[in-house]
């Protein structure tokens, strides 16, 4: 089986080419999402931060001051990473569909270089939650029987024309294979 | 399998909202005592009402289409989902039946995809009227099973290699990782430490002494002696195609799988077993799972001198031979190891201080310990810290020395390990996905790690590289591509 490799998931509506080599960029409203998710998240670390202050006077003793201040350097260090990682995120993601493989590469201070083998595909899931939807974002989970890889906040359009793209590559994959194998069909995994 | 969609039975609306609503009366249960007991009938009701509702609509949203290809599941509710399951992945499909399938007449489908994220529990479980469950399945199962399965596990087995029950004992000892060897060592060191001072203070031991030793045992010993009653009359052999094992004392097992199932093959030694010049072979082989419901990964060999085990990889799996021209780590990564280790060297002396400084003065306060155990006892926590900080150190650079990679022709293998060693030789047809990985420091020096994502006994795993040029890593990714292009890559003979 031979497949020629164009760049397809072309026209997401504020998805850019990035460069020449036929990655892709997200939509800026990733970093919307981000912010959101980040703040909840904030709020939650803040208020476990509000306890502490109000009720470990006693059990802490002669650390209080040490845990306050440590807690007070948590909250410093990661107000700092939400307000800086979504440009940071947003400005690295890049993202390929070919018609043999699936290229993401992303990180904020580790950057991870992603290739999936679209043969070894064996599921595509276009999912979003409530902050996702209200910005019409979704993200594309792709399974392999190693694990999955991610293809986040895309627009919902995009996500779907992606994962029905992925899907029509592996429809296709599979009757090629079902139309050279005239003796059987294709057997189940592991048998 | 008309390609129509279909809704699940909806008596799923029932089963599911009871499912949870027998939550709600044991959450009721446990709160009797802080809530008004008169609110709770009123509580009740209003949750299971609640509850179907909230199914229904499920149950309405999700939709099922069964296509000449594919299966496609599909909820269209606050949390949107669409699941596509080709049959040509599948691994199979079962159907269950439960005391309130009984009751209403239903069935359950369980569709099973070989995908490690789901070794565990079904892909889909979809419930209909029994007798229409049970012709999906028939109709399913023409699609997947269309070939004959043939094992003849009942002939005697004769082994490869003569493992005596000194071999068992040995391997039960020191295959044990060195790590788990070296916490039970020091829980056993704890407890000797507590009985000495009780012994020199005349006061009684405390607890600690106790649960130290016991930890010592359900650490140390219960491991290898689970491991001896295992392999005990330990047989391995290979006819055709396929490998047989034979072992267990108490539980016998007997296991065959095909070569073809093999996705790599593990060469281990923990640092005792090359102290004795030993090492094992294990295989990552898929759906070798027990009656328990837990998986295992097949050993091959176990603890033997190297000449065997070299005679066992070549005779029992050839297939995962080859020619190796290995690759040493570059400079950089030398760098990186050397900061990570400084890093972790600080965390354990920042982490020992407190301790250190606690048993200083317990034992300065024992007037009953003096001369040069005292002084031992004194500083042995500090001397422990600065151990652990050399052995930090060394490591680092016993990993820099031995970390390998090699990409051959049909086969690529990583080396890895300063303490516990591992060769894993691994076929670029199994790898599902490859992960190349670059953090801060690694991306100052030039180097990144790979993680290769392969289904594996226990689910996915992956496998990770030490620190190599990205390029270098990269050309597992375009091997792997080039074989699936060029037609090399025969998915027949893979059982993925």
């Amino acid at each position: 089986m031979s497949f020629s490799s164009p760049a397809i998931g072309q026209s997401g509506a504020d998805e850019g080419v990035a460069g020449g080599d036929g990655y892709r960029r997200l939509n800026p409203k990733c970093m919307i999402s981000m912010y959101i998710g980040y703040a909840i998240s904030y709020a939650v670390l803040l208020a476990a931060y509000l306890l502490l202050r109000t009720y470990s006077q006693e059990f802490l003793g002669s650390s209080y001051d040490l845990v306050q201040y440590a807690a007070l350097a948590v909250l410093a260090i990661a107000l700092v990473y939400i307000v800086a990682a979504p440009p940071v995120y947003y400005a690295r993601y890049r993202y390929q569909i070919t018609a043999d493989k699936v290229d993401v590469r992303y990180g904020i201070l580790v950057i991870r270089h992603i290739l999936v083998p679209i043969e070894r595909v064996h599921q595509v899931e276009v999912s979003r939650g409530p902050i996702d939807t209200m910005l019409g974002l979704g993200d594309v989970t792709i399974t392999t029987a190693g694990g999955d890889a991610t293809i986040n906040y895309l627009e919902i359009e995009e996500a779907e024309k992606v994962a029905d793209q992925l899907n029509n590559l592996i429809g296709r994959m599979l009757q090629e294979r079902v139309s050279t194998t005239p003796t059987s069909h294709p057997g189940p995994a592991g048998e | 399998m008309s390609g129509e969609k279909v809704r699940c039975h909806p008596t799923v609306i029932v089963e599911n909202s009871l499912k949870t609503f027998s939550s709600v009366v044991v959450f009721l249960i446990l709160l009797v005592a802080a809530i008004d007991t008169s609110a709770i009938l009123s509580i009740l009701v209003l949750s299971l009402v609640a509850l179907l509702l909230f199914n229904y609509r499920q149950w309405k949203r999700t939709t099922i289409q069964f296509n000449e290809i594919d299966v496609v599941v599909e909820r269209d509710t606050l949390f949107q989902m669409k699941k596509t399951l080709p049959y040509a992945k599948m691994a199979s499909v079962n159907v269950n039946r439960d005391i309130p399938n009984r009751l209403f007449g239903t069935s359950k489908l369980l569709i099973n995809i070989n995908s490690g994220t789901s070794a565990m529990v079904p892909e889909a479980v979809l419930t209909f009227e029994q007798d229409v469950a049970e012709r999906l399945r028939f109709e399913m199962s023409q699609r997947l099973y269309d070939h004959a399965i043939s094992l003849d596990e009942e002939e005697t087995i004769e082994s490869l290699a003569t493992f005596t029950p000194l071999d068992v004992i040995i391997h039960g000892l020191f295959s044990v990782s060195t790590y788990q060897t070296i916490l039970g060592a020091a829980f056993l060191a704890y407890s000797a430490f507590e009985l000495y001072i009780s012994t020199v203070a005349g006061v009684q031991a405390g607890g600690g002494a106790m649960a130290s030793l016991l930890m010592f045992v359900g650490i140390q010993i219960m491991p290898s002696i689970s491991l001896i009653l295992r392999y005990y009359n330990y047989k391995v052999y290979r006819r055709g195609d396929t490998v047989y094992l034979q072992h267990g004392l108490i539980r016998t097992y007997r296991t065959s799988f095909s070569v073809s199932r093999i996705n790599a093959v593990r060469i281990k030694s923990t640092l005792p077993a090359r102290l004795l010049g030993r090492s094992c072979i294990e295989a990552e082989v898929v759906g070798l799972v027990s009656e328990g419901g837990k998986s295992s990964r097949p050993v091959l060999c176990l603890l033997k001198d190297d000449t065997t085990q070299h005679r066992i990889l070549r005779e029992l799996v050839p297939e995962f031979v080859y020619e190796r021209d290995p690759n040493k780590q570059p400079e950089g990564a030398k760098r990186v190891l050397l900061i990570r280790a400084a890093v972790a060297s600080l965390v354990v002396a920042a982490v020992m201080l407190v301790p250190s400084v606690y048993v200083y003065r317990e034992v300065a306060a024992l007037t009953r310990v003096i001369g040069t155990p005292g002084v031992v006892l004194q500083y042995v926590l500090p001397l422990v810290t600065a151990l652990a900080v050399l052995a930090i150190i060394y490591a680092a650079h016993v990993s820099y020395r031995v970390t390998e990679f090699d990409a051959g022709e049909d086969l690529f293998t990583f080396v890895n390990g300063a303490v516990d060693r591992e060769t894993v030789v691994m076929n670029y047809d199994k790898v599902q996905m490859v992960w190349i990985t670059q953090g801060p420091i690694a991306r100052f020096f030039g180097v990144s790690r790979g993680s290769v994502y392969m289904l594996s006994s226990t689910g996915s795993s992956s496998i990770s590289s030490g620190y190599f040029p990205g390029n270098l890593l990269n050309s597992v990714n375009k091997i792997v591509m080039d074989r699936i292009i060029s037609g090399k890559y025969d998915y027949r003979k893979n059982s993925i």
